[in-house]
């Protein structure tokens, strides 16, 4: 790197405004390469300690070569309409499963609002609560409810209520909590009741914010809602895994390609609605 | 007369209440609801999930009935496993980091002048992102045998996705004066990077990536029900077994991982990127 543009002059000047900047101290040049080290020192430990070799790692890949090399030409298999049915079937999970956790957000956004419930305790509670379900998948709700509920879609949909309701009302009392306090206030000058605050002060804010996140969430789930077959809770997951398992990578790669036109159409039908609340 | 904006409303009302029709119907959700005594099931699941505990043996050892160590009478292994997960995590938000910040500076606009390079990356991280992660972790699974590998690979492939797109539109938005500088110092391409946009946009990348962290955990933690290492194993374990109380002990510890590890992330986040400027 050649300093060409820089008189002896103006280095001097550079140097006295920052003097660490251009010539860092040997302490911290030791900080910066003693975290280097340590922290490459325990990633090495951590590949260890997960048995990572190179030597799987290529029998692995040439295997991946021969399953993408069976993946052409895609094929259904003669069972396009069982395909677009379970497709259908994955859609009606992941609406349903969007619309029930929004019921059950709902309320629960509402109490865990600041602004709504002044009460700190509870507010803290609640909050600490949905950080504490937010993070177990619908896959892990759906194993178990599937031994509750029996094979089927409706624990399919219930492990995507479970997992989008927690999300859900976090953002949804966020929503609230940034909501302009004014125009409550105006409707309360009236002498209007609480309930007529939350309808007339509250709602026309915060409800195509939350019309537009719970698009977002049916976008989310339509993915989600396409892995939960793999446990036998309904879907275009059952029939990907089936396939996976006898190895006929021409119909599963089929599939994939489906699905994956599926969740465009999805997302930009989504993103149109959303632009359409976000100028409404 | 009825409004212009009511029409509307009513008029989206009928399509949300026909699509939901239209969903009940497809997935037999009243049938499946109703069918035998659903509350009776409900009420005798959840009273096998319960752990068996008493009182006065609480503290006992594992071969006592009705104690927390005969409850979690595999707790070693589930901490282990636990442990797994989350190394896995660790491993596959770092790979998935490396590699996006190489191909993100060939997708960014203010660092990659050639547009069908950008193009093909973009459509790249698009397709990453569409594939389910546990499809991917089943065919990886397949291919590189059960055990972690397959869900570092996953979790890899997965953060790749996602960081592809945030990381270019991070580097993006950094500002062209401090690159412009070092340009006009004689630096060369990777000069611009590391001098020029490394400095403005490293916090960020940095907080996006244990943002990641956080949610490549949970995902990891499923990943072991088919088949690709970590804690989910003991899930699927418990169910194969129909032992309820054990499936409610490990997503105990499931719950008390995620939260260890999401509470030092945030702080380190916090830390980072400032408690004032949180989005």
């Amino acid at each position: 790197m050649s300093r060409e543009g820089a008189s002896a002059a103006d280095i001097a000047r550079a140097a006295e405004a920052a003097p660490q900047g251009l010539d860092p101290p040997l302490s911290r040049r030791m900080i910066v390469a003693v975290g280097w080290v340590l922290g490459l020192a325990i990633f090495v430990l951590l590949l260890r300690d997960l048995g990572l070799s190179f030597d799987q790692f290529g029998r692995g890949v040439e295997k991946l070569g021969r399953f993408f090399s069976a993946m052409w030409p895609p094929s259904d298999g003669g069972q396009l309409p069982r395909i677009l049915r379970s497709l259908a079937e994955t859609f009606a999970m992941a609406f349903l499963g969007t619309f029930l956790g929004a019921v059950a957000a709902v309320p629960l956004g509402l109490l865990g609002a600041k602004t709504i419930v002044g009460q700190a305790v509870i507010h803290f509670l609640l909050r600490r609560s949905f950080d504490v379900f937010r993070g177990i998948p619908a896959l892990v709700w759906a194993l178990i409810l599937i031994s509750a509920l029996g094979l089927g879609p409706l624990a399919g949909i219930l492990a995507l209520a479970l997992e989008d309701a927690p999300r859900m009302a976090k953002l949804f009392a966020e929503t609230i909590e940034n909501a302009d306090e004014r125009q409550k206030e105006g409707v309360r000058s009236t002498g209007a009741s609480s309930l007529a605050v939350l309808r007339f002060g509250l709602a026309p804010q915060v409800a195509p914010v939350w019309a537009s996140q719970m698009l977002y969430f049916l976008e989310r789930n339509f993915r989600s809602a396409a892995v939960l077959g793999i446990v036998g809770a309904g879907g275009i997951g059952f029939e990907l895994e089936e396939r996976i398992r006898i190895f006929a990578f021409d119909e599963v790669i089929f599939i994939v390609l489906i699905y994956m036109v599926c969740v465009a159409m999805l997302d930009f039908g989504s993103q149109r609605l959303r632009m359409r609340l976000g100028s409404a | 007369m009825i409004s212009a904006g009511r029409r509307n409303t009513a008029l989206w009302l009928i399509v949300f209440l026909g699509v939901l029709g239209w969903s009940v119907h497809v997935s037999d959700l009243l049938g499946a609801a109703t069918a035998g005594d659903p509350f009776a099931r409900i009420g005798a699941f959840i009273g096998r999930m319960t752990p068996d505990l008493r009182f006065d043996a609480l503290f006992a050892d594992r071969t006592t009935q009705g104690s927390f160590a005969y409850w979690f009478y595999d707790g070693d292994k589930w901490l282990a496993a636990a442990i797994e997960t989350v190394e896995m995590a660790i491993v596959g938000t770092v790979f998935g980091g490396v590699i996006s910040i190489g191909l993100c500076c060939l997708a960014a606009r203010n660092l990659m002048p050639f547009g069908p390079v950008r193009w093909v990356l973009k459509r790249f991280f698009e397709a990453l992102r569409t594939v389910p992660d546990i499809i991917l972790a089943i065919v990886l699974a397949a291919a590189f045998g059960v055990g972690p590998m397959a869900g570092v690979i996953t979790l890899t492939i997965a953060t790749v996705g996602s960081f592809g797109k945030l990381f270019t539109e991070a580097l993006e938005a950094a500002e062209p004066g401090p690159v412009d500088g070092v340009r006009a110092a004689g630096g060369g391409w990777f000069a611009q990077i590391r001098f020029g946009v490394a400095p403005q946009v490293l916090p960020n990348l940095v907080a996006y990536a244990l943002l990641r962290l956080e949610i490549n955990l949970a995902a990891a933690a499923a990943l072991g029900i088919v088949g690709a290492g970590g804690i989910g194993i003991e899930l699927e374990r418990a169910i194969t077994y129909t032992e309820f109380d054990t499936y409610l002990a490990v997503l105990l510890i499931i719950i008390a991982m995620i939260m260890t590890i999401d509470m030092t992330s945030e702080a380190i986040r916090h830390r980072l990127i400032g408690v004032g400027n949180k989005r």
